[in-house]
């Protein structure tokens, strides 16, 4: 402890440089991390809010939510649990005049489903052709009582109520009734049991027998998993996360090697004093993690720091606990690069000091 | 008088194999006790710091015995023989053995850090003030003159209170007076406080407080005194 701070100390441009060098490396982590719990979010948000266990798709849908063609009669194949339809419409919001123009993802299931978000302004749904709007497009400029339309058609439905903002297929989402969505869809039935739905979702209900009818029942996990582009963006920016650790682990490794090179004779004179071994093994260590824990806190500050002054669109949150595991990881990662030194340091003769 | 603190018998060490093989201590023998002052005198290259590395147990000899106390160094496992040289032996190397990073008093505090005690300032204060180093007491080792090196390097061997003192040239750097105060510093540590003080040195004008004097020659070790 002692060896290794007062080192640092007397030799500060030096260690800075490292400790800044780390400090890079956990900022790219971080920010990489933020960007990936943001685009995450941006997925699968609207989804977590329902708390549901499950999602039943047509098998043929390649798990995924749009390609699958159901009907709501499939859902009789279903035990009688809280079961909800669920359909979507990527598309458009506007404005009558197009005014007012943004991408959203309009949801739509029953009525009384446990699906539909909490109303926190206006009314729920009570009739034909109404849309609530997540609290992100009131900040646009939306606002209850207003004419929208939804896709590409010219219909209009009324916006009738908002609900706290969340976002699925990174836009924010809209929720409306079965019904109103398959009109919006210009399907031929907009009404009564054969009307389309993409699937049915659902808390704890399983298959009523042996014959599921053409369904396939994906847990939430893999659900999201499957929202198109989901796994593809988290593997590439985890894999770039874990790279870094990687990188961190060589550049400490390396820099603590070629000082253990340069240290030699002065570890000589350790052992000859009868410092052995353990105790430069010990200052070192000292001397890797206390960069490390500079590099990582400033890191952490700058995150915290940049994320304040991010532009809104940008998907980016952060989860405390996960950035504590990769701080931790970073952490690790200096112990082990400073560890590499270990044969080097065991290996130095004390003769070597007598010159 | 008992045992020896550090006795050295039939001593032989060989550097390299054949044609170039160089034979720096032949069948060397020595002992010191408690209380005495040793000089060891000869030429360059005639094996005196091979000697004091064997002794310190910083180099194994090709054949013959390390006593410590009585007890063999070589049947010691290094992590015992660490201790050991921490604990009992002081060690002034021929060049500047001091922590670059570290200022005068901070090497001292480092012994009291490793032998985990809190530092004695008391001790440290005195001892500096003997060796007339009070003045650069906060100062880093490359602020320091070559003298003022040697005379820390002196001055931390002493503070741990070994038991023995093996000094490779300690006055190298240092003018006469200087090198006249710096013996004599190391006689009263012997005389005074019952330690083995081994002095190596060239400087035939330094051995005249010395109990023992060696004049080793092309590795052969003869007593004097
Ligand atoms: N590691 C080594 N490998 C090979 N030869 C060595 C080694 N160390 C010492 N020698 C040789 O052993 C002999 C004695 O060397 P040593 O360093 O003991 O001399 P010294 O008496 O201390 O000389 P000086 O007064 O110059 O310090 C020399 O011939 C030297 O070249
Ligand atoms: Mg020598």
């Amino acid at each position: 402890m002692y060896l290794g701070l007062k080192e640092m100390w007397h030799e500060k441009l030096r260690y800075t440089l490292l400790s800044g060098v780390l400090l890079l490396i956990a900022l790219v982590v971080f920010m990489l991390a933020g960007l990936a719990n943001g685009l995450s979010a941006g997925n699968r948000q609207a989804v977590d809010v329902w708390q549901a266990r499950s999602v039943y798709l047509n098998k043929d849908a390649n798990q995924t939510l749009t390609a699958s063609q159901l009907k709501l009669t499939d859902r009789d194949k279903l035990s009688n649990q809280p079961v909800a339809p669920i359909s979507v419409l990527s598309g458009t919001l506007r404005t009558n005049k197009n005014g007012l123009k943004t991408s959203i993802s309009a949801l739509a299931t029953s009525r009384n489903s446990f699906l539909m978000p909490k109303v926190v302004s206006g009314h729920a749904i009570n009739g034909k052709h109404q849309l609530l709007i997540s609290a992100a497009l009131k900040e646009k400029g939306f606002h209850i009582g207003q004419k929208v339309r939804v896709g590409t058609t010219n219909r209009t439905v009324k916006i009738v109520g908002t609900y706290a903002a969340n976002t699925y297929m990174i836009a924010p989402t809209a929720y409306t009734d079965t019904s109103t969505l398959n009109w919006l869809k210009s399907l031929p039935i907009t009404t009564g049991k054969r009307q389309s739905v993409n699937g049915f979702v659902t808390k704890q209900a399983t298959f009523k027998n042996k014959h599921h009818g053409g369904l396939e029942k994906l847990s939430i996990a893999t659900f999201i998993n499957k929202i198109p582009g989901y796994s593809a963006e988290q593997l590439t920016l985890n894999t770039m996360i874990y790279f870094l650790f990687v990188i961190a682990l060589a550049i400490i490794g390396i820099f603590m090697f070629v000082l253990t090179l340069q240290k030699k004779p002065l570890f000589g004179v350790l052992k000859v004093q009868g410092i052995g071994t353990n105790h430069i093994l010990a200052a070192l260590l000292t001397q890797s993690i206390a960069m490390a824990l500079i590099g990582i806190i400033l890191g952490l500050g700058i995150t915290v720091g940049l994320a304040q002054i991010m532009p809104a669109g940008l998907p980016f949150a952060i989860n405390w606990p996960q950035f504590g595991l990769y701080g931790l990881a970073l952490l690790l990662a200096s112990v082990i690069g400073a560890l590499l030194s270990w044969r080097t340091v065991a290996k130095i003769d004390p003769v070597v000091a007598l010159g | 008088m008992t045992t020896p603190v550090l006795a050295l018998k039939q001593i032989t060490k060989q550097f390299g194999q054949g044609h170039t093989a160089v034979q720096a201590l032949k069948q060397a023998d020595f002992e010191i006790y408690p209380g005495q002052f040793v000089a060891i005198i000869g030429p360059s290259g005639s094996g005196k710091s091979t000697f004091l590395t064997i002794a310190a147990g910083l180099q194994t000899p090709t054949s013959g015995q390390v006593l410590l106390n009585g007890t063999e160094l070589d049947s010691q496992s290094e992590k015992s023989r660490l201790a050991f040289r921490f604990n009992e032996i002081g060690f002034i190397l021929q060049s500047s053995n001091l922590i670059p990073f570290l200022t005068v008093t901070e090497q001292l505090k480092l012994v009291d850090k490793l032998a985990h005690r809190s530092f004695q300032k008391e001790r440290a204060t005195t001892l500096l003030s003997q060796l007339a180093l009070t003045e650069v007491a906060t100062s880093y080792p490359n602020e320091l003159s070559g003298g003022e090196r040697q005379r820390v390097a002196i001055v931390r061997a002493l503070y741990n209170d070994p038991s023995v003192i093996l000094a490779d040239e300690p006055t190298a750097s240092l003018d006469t007076p200087r090198s006249i105060d710096v013996v004599k510093r190391l006689a009263d540590e012997a005389h005074q406080h019952q330690k083995a003080i081994v002095m190596v040195t060239h400087d035939q004008r330094l051995i005249g407080d010395c109990d023992v004097v060696y004049q080793i020659e092309d590795g052969i070790m003869t007593r004097q005194k």
